[in-house]
């Protein structure tokens, strides 16, 4: 039982956490409509699945707490209290404790802190404002027991229960069977004498197949209290006539049984003499008392009242939930989803590489054995196995938009909090990328994202003195692009200073002082470790850690990041970030004896390179490519594999980050699915290759990690620059320039 | 043959607590995230109990009983409302449509047992 509840306590985390997510959603999404009652209604269906939930494992701070929420969201939605910006803002606020109190007492399964529940105290005196009396009053419950009027203390023999029962003609169309009830009836104790009332029974062909006709008078022996006999006949009490009398009750409470039963009072006194529950003496001498007394039936009168009261309170509800639910249905969280766990898909995907090393094994076999069928069928299995991959891959991949719309509380609260006023958009959202990636990008989006607000936005005032709108507008937006996600973030700020950016650089010893930097290369400059340019540090940005912490996390993902701005109108970072982290689509060249891989995305195309032009292209690092400049990388030489001259030359034309480059090597040896084994820690220094695989005969190859190959013949050729075209330096730091391959 | 209850519940927890209570005690159980997926999923299989929560999204609970009780197959089937406390008009609106048996949340896994013997026979 254990694990599992431990199991339900992890689904009930995690789904917490996406309801609070998709509370603060539709908070601030009333921020800019606050009559959507759309997203009224999921702020309140958020909090109460919360509570609902909570209380099934007992936390009962957190009921105790999401209950005002909800209670207040109840009215809100009903329209008894007006949505505004300070409401909404507390509503965030609780939102943030429920979080907490969900970490502190579910996950941690500790205390809260004092500091924590002096916050709680607080956000429930704010929220007391809005806790209005309830307006509908709640009806007293029915009492079933029949109020006896006080005569004379006469009780009756019997030693049984008295149970009368009249079902509502509709309690089949409820749902309700009569006979289950009696059924579990049996389980608390015997029934002694049991009488069908029939008295309603209409004639056969009036009869309605649905309705019930019938009643009961029963006697029982049972040593269960009251409550836990009116518990069987607890759903269908408010409709039905259900009478219960404890052994040895008074004579009297008989006598009013009998009057209120629907039946004439001699026909009920018979059936109660004849089952034993009364003797005929003391039938005789409560109806004798009972005529003297003469009293009003007034409870019967109260009933009414109520019934009346439940319709009006019915109407008003219902127009209500008609205006509800007439709103669009919210189509994003379509839920046919199943909840995987994420180390079962790896092992999957693990598995799935495995199945490709081995796939391509077994297709080199069939190629080597010149058995055309063996190698036809070979090739079908390698066609479905890469599907196979593609599908298990797709399985990992999840919409940055969950990742995305987090920001938008983040920019409101840090807009706030700086004083300027910021507009953050977002498209892209349903792009798709590998869950892993999505994990680790979320704290380097966070940083820029607080550095363009901190840095780049400007004050509202200096806006409208620059002649810009005073609101700042901060966008997020990214899509696919040849195998990569792109991610990009731009702000209509004041731009990098480049002055400045150059004065710091050459104060903290990044580069020398007669350096000539393209101004690409002076705004990456920026990405350098201890970096700040703010002229003052504020709690968000600026203590000169962080952006070079942005580079590393995303170069740790095989990813790139370039800053370009222009001075007055803005700043643009652009995330350049592999859709998965396991398998690629690669391009094998064998160099001498060694094979390498290339990945498949970033290869333009291939081209010979003549033997004539092999002198000329050696001696200059560079071949004319129908009139373009393409240097070259000669990786025999790169790799220091001098074994001889090769037959032929080949180029294969790579493009990164808008940089074109000619890998020069022997052979092509075409497409391969390769998955990567990622080489160990010894090798993590090492610039230009990015991994490993092992090819079908087992053997490894490299995979060539392009952008810092390219990157490197940038260094080599950094006295002109401009060659390669006008993003040329992106992603290329001062260090890149010091350090050396070789 | 054992009995069948369907969970309607647009929280998942909910749904494994209410599951693992029933298959314990030997019922079948099917599982729905809200009222509309319910109906999708009811294809004329017996089900001898709906267990529904009341606020969800696509479509409440209270809609959800409307449907049963126009259903030929399902219109007699017993249904439990789960509600929290403070929803005494939804609860009204309820009945009103036809269900009768109503638990507050939280309920314990003994309380939704005895329930569901006392309708299910």
């Amino acid at each position: 039982m254990s694990n599992e509840f431990e199991q339900i306590l992890q689904t009930f985390i995690q789904e917490t956490k996406e309801q609070l997510q998709s509370m603060e959603t539709s908070l601030l999404h009333l921020e800019s409509e606050p009559a959507n009652s759309e997203a009224i209604a999921a702020v309140f269906r958020a909090a109460h699945t919360i509570k609902g939930s909570a209380g099934l494992f007992g936390l009962d701070q957190m009921v105790g707490f999401t209950h005002i929420l909800e209670d207040i969201l109840d009215h809100v939605r009903d329209g008894d209290i007006a949505i505004n910006k300070t409401l909404i803002a507390l509503l965030l606020e609780c939102s943030d404790h429920i979080y907490e109190l969900l970490k502190v007492t579910a996950i941690e399964d500790t205390e809260m802190s004092p500091q924590a529940l002096e916050r709680e105290q607080q956000l429930r005196q704010r929220l007391r404002a809005y806790q209005i009396a309830d307006i509908v009053s709640v009806p007293a419950e029915v009492e079933t027991v029949v109020e006896t009027v006080e005569c004379e203390h006469d009780l009756v023999a019997s030693d049984l229960w008295h149970i009368s029962l009249r079902f509502s003609a509709d309690v089949l169309r409820s749902g309700m069977d009569p006979l289950a009830m009696l059924r579990y009836l049996t389980t608390l104790g015997r029934i002694i004498s049991i009488t069908s009332i029939a008295d309603r029974l209409p004639l056969l062909t009036e009869l309605d197949t649905e309705t019930y006709y019938l009643g009961f008078e029963i006697d029982f022996a049972s040593d269960a209290d009251k409550a836990t006999i009116a518990e069987v006949f607890e759903f269908v009490r408010e409709d039905s006539v259900i009478h219960i009398l404890p052994p040895h009750s008074k004579i009297a409470e008989y006598i009013q049984l009998i009057q209120i039963l629907p039946e004439a009072d001699s026909r009920v006194g018979e059936i109660l003499v004849q089952s034993g529950a009364l003797t005929a003496q003391e039938l005789a001498l409560g109806l004798e008392q009972q005529q003297a007394v003469r009293s009003e039936g007034t409870a019967e009168l109260l009933g009414e009242i109520l019934v009346e009261k439940g319709a009006v309170e019915l109407a008003v509800l219902q127009t209500a939930l008609d205006k509800q639910s007439s709103a669009k249905e919210q189509k994003r969280r379509e839920n046919n989803y199943i909840r995987v766990q994420a180390d079962k898909l790896d092992r999957l995907i693990n598995l799935v590489g495995e199945l490709v090393i081995a796939s391509a094994g077994t297709r080199l076999i069939a190629q080597n054995s010149q058995n055309t069928t063996f190698y036809e069928s070979a090739l079908g299995v390698t066609d479905l196995v890469e599907e196979i991959r593609d599908g298990a891959l797709r399985l990992r991949m999840v919409p940055i938009g969950d990742t995305f719309s987090r920001f938008q509380r983040v920019v409101r609260d840090i807009s706030h909090e700086l004083g300027k006023e910021i507009e953050l958009r977002i498209s892209g959202a349903d792009t798709e990328v590998d869950k892993t990636v999505v994990e680790k990008i979320s704290d380097p989006l966070m940083h820029l994202l607080r550095n363009s607000m901190d840095h780049g936005i400007e004050s509202p005032e200096r806006r409208v003195a620059a002649g810009k709108f005073p609101r700042g507008k901060l966008s997020l937006n990214a899509y696919h692009d040849s195998g990569n996600i792109m991610i990009e973030i731009a702000d209509d700020g004041a731009g990098l200073n480049r002055q400045r950016i150059l004065e710091k650089a050459i104060e903290r010893n990044l580069i020398s002082p007669d350096a000539v930097l393209s101004e690409a290369e002076i705004d990456n400059l920026i990405f350098e470790p201890g970096f700040s340019t703010a002229e003052r540090v504020t709690s968000l940005s600026g203590r000169g850690v962080g952006m070079d912490v942005v580079k590393r996390n995303i170069t740790a993902l095989r990813g790139t990041i370039q800053i370009s701005s222009r001075p007055g109108e803005g700043t643009l970072v652009r995330i350049r970030l592999p859709l998965t982290l396991a398998i690629i689509d690669g391009f094998l060249v064998g160099v001498g004896s060694s094979n390498y891989v290339v990945p498949l995305d970033l290869v333009q195309e291939c081209v010979e390179l003549a033997e004539a032009e092999r002198a000329a292209a050696k001696q200059q690092h560079i071949l004319n490519l129908r009139g373009e400049v393409l240097p070259l990388i000669f990786l025999r030489h790169h790799f220091g594999l001098e074994d001889g001259q090769p037959r032929r030359a080949n180029v294969v034309v790579v493009r990164s980050a808008g940089c074109k480059a000619g890998l020069v090597v022997d052979e092509l040896l075409g497409e391969f699915q390769t998955v990567i084994k990622p080489l160990g820690k010894l090798f993590s220094g090492l610039r230009g290759v990015s991994g490993s695989t092992i090819l079908g005969d087992g053997s490894v190859a490299l995979i060539l990690d392009a952008q810092s190959l390219i990157q490197l013949i940038m260094q080599k050729e950094n006295h002109n620059p401009d060659w390669y075209g006008g993003e040329a330096g992106v992603g290329r730091t001062q260090q890149d320039y010091r350090g050396t391959l070789q | 043959m054992a009995k069948t209850v369907m969970i309607i519940d647009d929280s998942a927890s909910i749904r494994q607590v209410v599951s693992l209570t029933l298959i314990g005690a030997g019922y079948d159980v099917q599982e729905a995230s809200d009222g509309k997926d319910a109906l999708n999923k009811l294809k004329g299989q017996k089900i001898n109990l709906f267990i529904s929560d009341v606020n969800m999204p696509h479509m409440d609970g209270i809609s959800l009983v409307k449907s049963l009780k126009g259903h030929p197959d399902y219109k007699f089937t017993p249904i439990v409302m789960l509600t929290t406390e403070g929803a005494e008009a939804k609860k009204q609106e309820g009945q009103a449509a036809g269900a009768k048996a109503w638990i507050v949340k939280p309920f314990q896994p003994a309380q939704l047992l005895k329930v569901v013997s006392m309708l299910v026979i």
